[in-house]
């Protein structure tokens, strides 16, 4: 078997030049990476990245994302982290494919490197002579091992140069792009799952007679507790579904014991917060909230006896092939990978979902097969995010100083996972961004994880939005029975210059200090720092006296070190701040007996174009020297407690659990 | 089986479907314009929009046989000879996406309100698409896009 060792948590194989940039005998240039795109724009920024290296124009740069064969092992594309991993080894297999290429080309035209001029894919040399990337790379393979960082020299000045359009935007709006739903194979069935009413449960009898007469119904497939349908069109596969008569075991097993992590422990915290007078507790509850990809999950495959091809929207491409290739008794090298465009999956994209189907209705067919969910399968079938409680304690003294701090997250795993994780993978997912990033005198978070009723997965940042929903509420707490601003209270507390820029800057967006407060209208704050993005945002609401919550403008101020692409990175800022003020206002799975009775939209509802702020305004500020850090998640975690602070600011009403629903806000209105 | 005749982007279709197929499975299934996306089945995320005789209705919850005798448009029938159309120029020039996944309904609902109202209001933009879902957070710059393109 060639599966790769298993690796720790977080650990990344040694990185080779040809497993990330290949320059063709006509020049073309391949970059690959094991990241997925799904409209995150990580396919412009790596091309961008590789071209701006070997001074190239971008269209001459093509980037290869997720497909097994041929891309270099990833272990996911999660946790914002894709342009500061696999951005800077592109980077640096790119700046040393250059050097290689500058050192063939002196050698060649018998003059120094320096003397060389690189210009769209040539060397040119003063007296005129010159040198294609095509030739140089014609003379041998580039590769090797890559160098350290400081034994290459980067191209400088990519800030000063006009901005991309994203790659995938023109196929979008002519709507060629290809989802998994859209794959189309020479043979190809619909298919469609009876899944158990809950996970892990056991067929008991099944009476697939009236399914089989259906017309297009070309079988049933029955094999253990794994029950589908394979028919000619989508519809009849999904009605002649609807027509098995299927019971089920009852749940059986107990929930795992739960996990217990310290995430930090200062000496004397009780003494801390005892020796106050100005002492606080609350409590904060987030709910389980589903990712709501516009399209339910879709997959096809192709599976035959020597291997398996798959069509399929992950955001794990590795993953989801060693568990075909163990479903299928494979080889993982036979099973290939093809990642489509993807309907967004925030972190949801981490498991198997509908390629499973399609794994096994292929195999069983001996044909293509396409499986589409259904929007109430995607609701119901879909790890949702953890619910999570925080139950904090802090005091002020006197001066207006935070002594001590007490934080005890309970929540579930925030990774999709089937077994336990080890205590420290709780901490960096379930306990994410629990401790503040500020100096709060003497401190004490603990976390503890427990089975959720439901399957539980990750979603964009993990726990830190529900916990920096809570901390970030629990500091205007604090400000109030101290009588600060809640500004001032935080920068009294932020050591990070970088933390201190952001909060300034967001406050000087927003004209914090001379901000309206009062008749239904009024402004609240918040913070972060996630895997090294700094965030402040600053939401303007309008409460009405039914306690329903309206956003005026919000500002952000960021500080993601280097920017690869401004344009796609306040994007990504705006999405986070929208999908999460969502999140904020309306969102809640509803769970019963074990089992996500929502089903649709309508009871699921998201915000809309009637719900969007009024203008999110993104300010970047960074030091060019700073390498980048991720930009995907950050907007999405500040949000929550912004406008829960605003609330409060508003009406007097302190919320402490999500979603604002009029009802909730109205009845704490003091 | 039952035949319908459909005009869809300006030619002529001929298809066989089970009777009581949706408009959406027509379009996506049989003629392979798969632009058209299929994101509820119930009318309440957009994804399905087409034009019909100019106005944009959910494809999934119409069944065939009502979409027979008008001019139905997709996106794929959006751009001529190559050329886009200037709503899709200008959700280029924004940005207007993200995963891309409500785009296309976005493109039709925006096609038909300028069709309707070619200098709308910032209000009427979100009034007219608010039947779209968009779970990346694109709202602002759609809205963005058709005050650009009914420039």
């Amino acid at each position: 078997m060639s599966r790769e060792a298993p690796r720790r948590w977080g650990e990344r194989p040694p990185e080779q030049l040809e497993k990330r940039i290949v320059i063709g005998p006509e020049g073309e240039v391949i970059a690959r990476s094991g990241k997925v795109e799904y409209g995150q724009g990580i396919r412009t920024g790596f091309r961008r990245i590789v071209a701006h290296e070997l001074r190239l124009p971008e269209e001459a740069v093509r980037v290869e994302l997720g497909e097994t064969d041929v891309v270099p092992w990833d272990g996911g594309t999660f946790g914002s982290m894709s342009t500061q991993t696999d951005g800077q080894a592109l980077r640096l297999a790119a700046a040393y494919a250059y050097k290689l290429l500058l050192g063939r080309a002196a050698a060649r035209l018998g003059v120094a490197a320096a003397d060389l001029v690189a210009r769209a894919g040539v060397f040119h040399a003063a007296d005129g002579r010159e040198a294609s990337y095509a030739e140089l790379a014609r003379e041998g393979p580039l590769a090797g091992p890559l160098p350290a960082a400081t034994d290459v020299t980067f191209a400088p000045g990519l800030d000063f140069e006009p901005e991309p359009d994203r790659v995938e935007a023109r196929a979008l709006v002519l709507g060629q792009a290809v989802y998994p739903h859209d794959v189309r194979l020479p043979g190809m069935l619909r298919g469609h799952v009876l899944p158990p009413p809950r996970p892990g449960l056991h067929l008991v009898s099944l009476d697939d007679t009236a399914a089989k007469a259906l017309p297009g119904v070309v079988a049933v497939v029955h094999e253990g507790d794994f029950v589908g349908v394979l028919a000619e069109r989508r519809e009849q596969a999904l009605q002649a579904v609807q027509s098995l008569e299927a019971t089920w075991s009852d749940p059986e097993g107990d929930p795992e014991p739960p996990l217990e992590a310290q995430l930090r422990q200062d000496k004397d915290v009780d003494a801390a917060l005892a020796s106050a007078k100005i002492r606080h507790e609350a409590t904060y509850h987030t709910p389980h909230i589903a990712h709501a990809s516009i399209l339910p999950s879709a997959a096809a495959a192709d599976v035959r006896k020597d291997g398996a091809d798959l069509y399929v929207a992950t955001q794990r491409p590795f993953g989801l092939r060693d568990e075909a290739a163990a479903i299928l008794s494979l080889d993982p090298k036979d099973v290939h990978v093809h990642p489509q465009q993807m309907s967004g999956m925030y972190g949801g994209g981490g498991w198997g979902s509908a390629a499973l189907d399609a794994i096994r209705l292929s195999q069983a067919a001996g044909r293509p097969v396409l499986v589409e969910w259904t929007r109430a399968e995607e609701f119901q079938r879909s790890a949702q995010r953890p619910w999570l409680d925080a139950k904090i304690e802090g005091a002020v003294g006197p001066d207006g100083r935070i002594v001590g701090y007490r934080s005890h997250v309970r929540t579930n795993p925030h990774i999709y996972a089937s077994g336990r994780v080890p205590p420290e993978v709780a901490g960096m997912t379930s306990g994410r961004n629990a401790v503040p990033p500020y100096d709060l005198g003497q401190m004490d978070v603990s976390l503890t994880v427990e089975q959720a009723q439901i399957q539980t997965s990750a979603f964009r940042s993990l726990a830190a939005a529900p916990n920096v929903f809570a901390s970030e509420s629990f500091m205007d707490e604090l400000a109030a029975l101290a009588g600060l601003d809640p500004l001032e209270l935080r920068l009294r507390h932020a050591t990070d210059p970088r933390l201190r820029r952001v909060l300034e800057t967001v406050g000087e967006m927003s004209d914090w200090q001379h901000r309206p407060q009062g008749a239904g209208h009024g402004f609240g704050l918040a913070a972060t720092i996630y895997h090294g993005t700094y965030c402040a945002e600053v939401a303007e609401v309008f409460v009405s006296p039914s306690g329903k919550v309206r956003l005026g403008r919000v500002f952000a101020a960021v500080d993601p070190g280097r920017l690869v692409h401004p344009d796609g990175a306040r994007s990504q800022i705006e999405g986070g701040i929208l999908q999460a003020m969502s999140w904020t206002l309306f969102e809640e799975t509803k769970v019963s007996d074990g089992r996500i009775t929502t089903r649709g939209w309508r009871d699921y509802p998201i915000a809309t174009f009637r719900d969007a702020p009024q203008d999110i305004e993104v300010r970047f500020v960074f030091d060019r020297d700073t390498p980048s850090t991720g930009i995907g998640e950050p907007g999405s975690v500040p949000i929550a407690a912004a406008i829960a602070n605003a609330v409060c600011a508003v009406t007097g009403a302190r919320v402490r659990e999500l979603p604002l629903r009029p009802g909730r806000v109205q009845k704490a209105m003091p | 089986m039952v035949r319908y005749e459909l005009k869809v982007n300006g030619i002529e279709q001929i298809v066989d479907v089970p009777p009581g197929t949706s408009l959406t499975s027509v379009i996506r299934d049989d003629l392979g314009l798969t632009a058209t996306r299929l994101g509820c089945g119930h009318g309440s995320c957009g994804a399905c929009y087409v034009l019909l005789d100019g106005s944009a209705f959910a494809s999934c919850t119409m069944p065939v046989d009502e979409a027979v005798g008008h001019e139905i448009v997709t996106v794929e029938g959006l751009s001529q000879d190559g050329h886009l159309h200037p709503v899709q120029e200008a959700f280029l020039k924004e940005d207007a996406m993200q995963c891309g996944a409500c785009t296309s309904g976005m493109l039709i609902s925006t096609v038909a309100l300028l069709e309707e109202n070619p200098h709308p209001q910032e209000e009427e933009i979100r009034d007219a698409l608010s039947g779209h879902l968009c779970r990346c957070g694109v709202y602002g710059r759609i809205v963005k896009a058709a005050l650009e393109a009914s420039r």
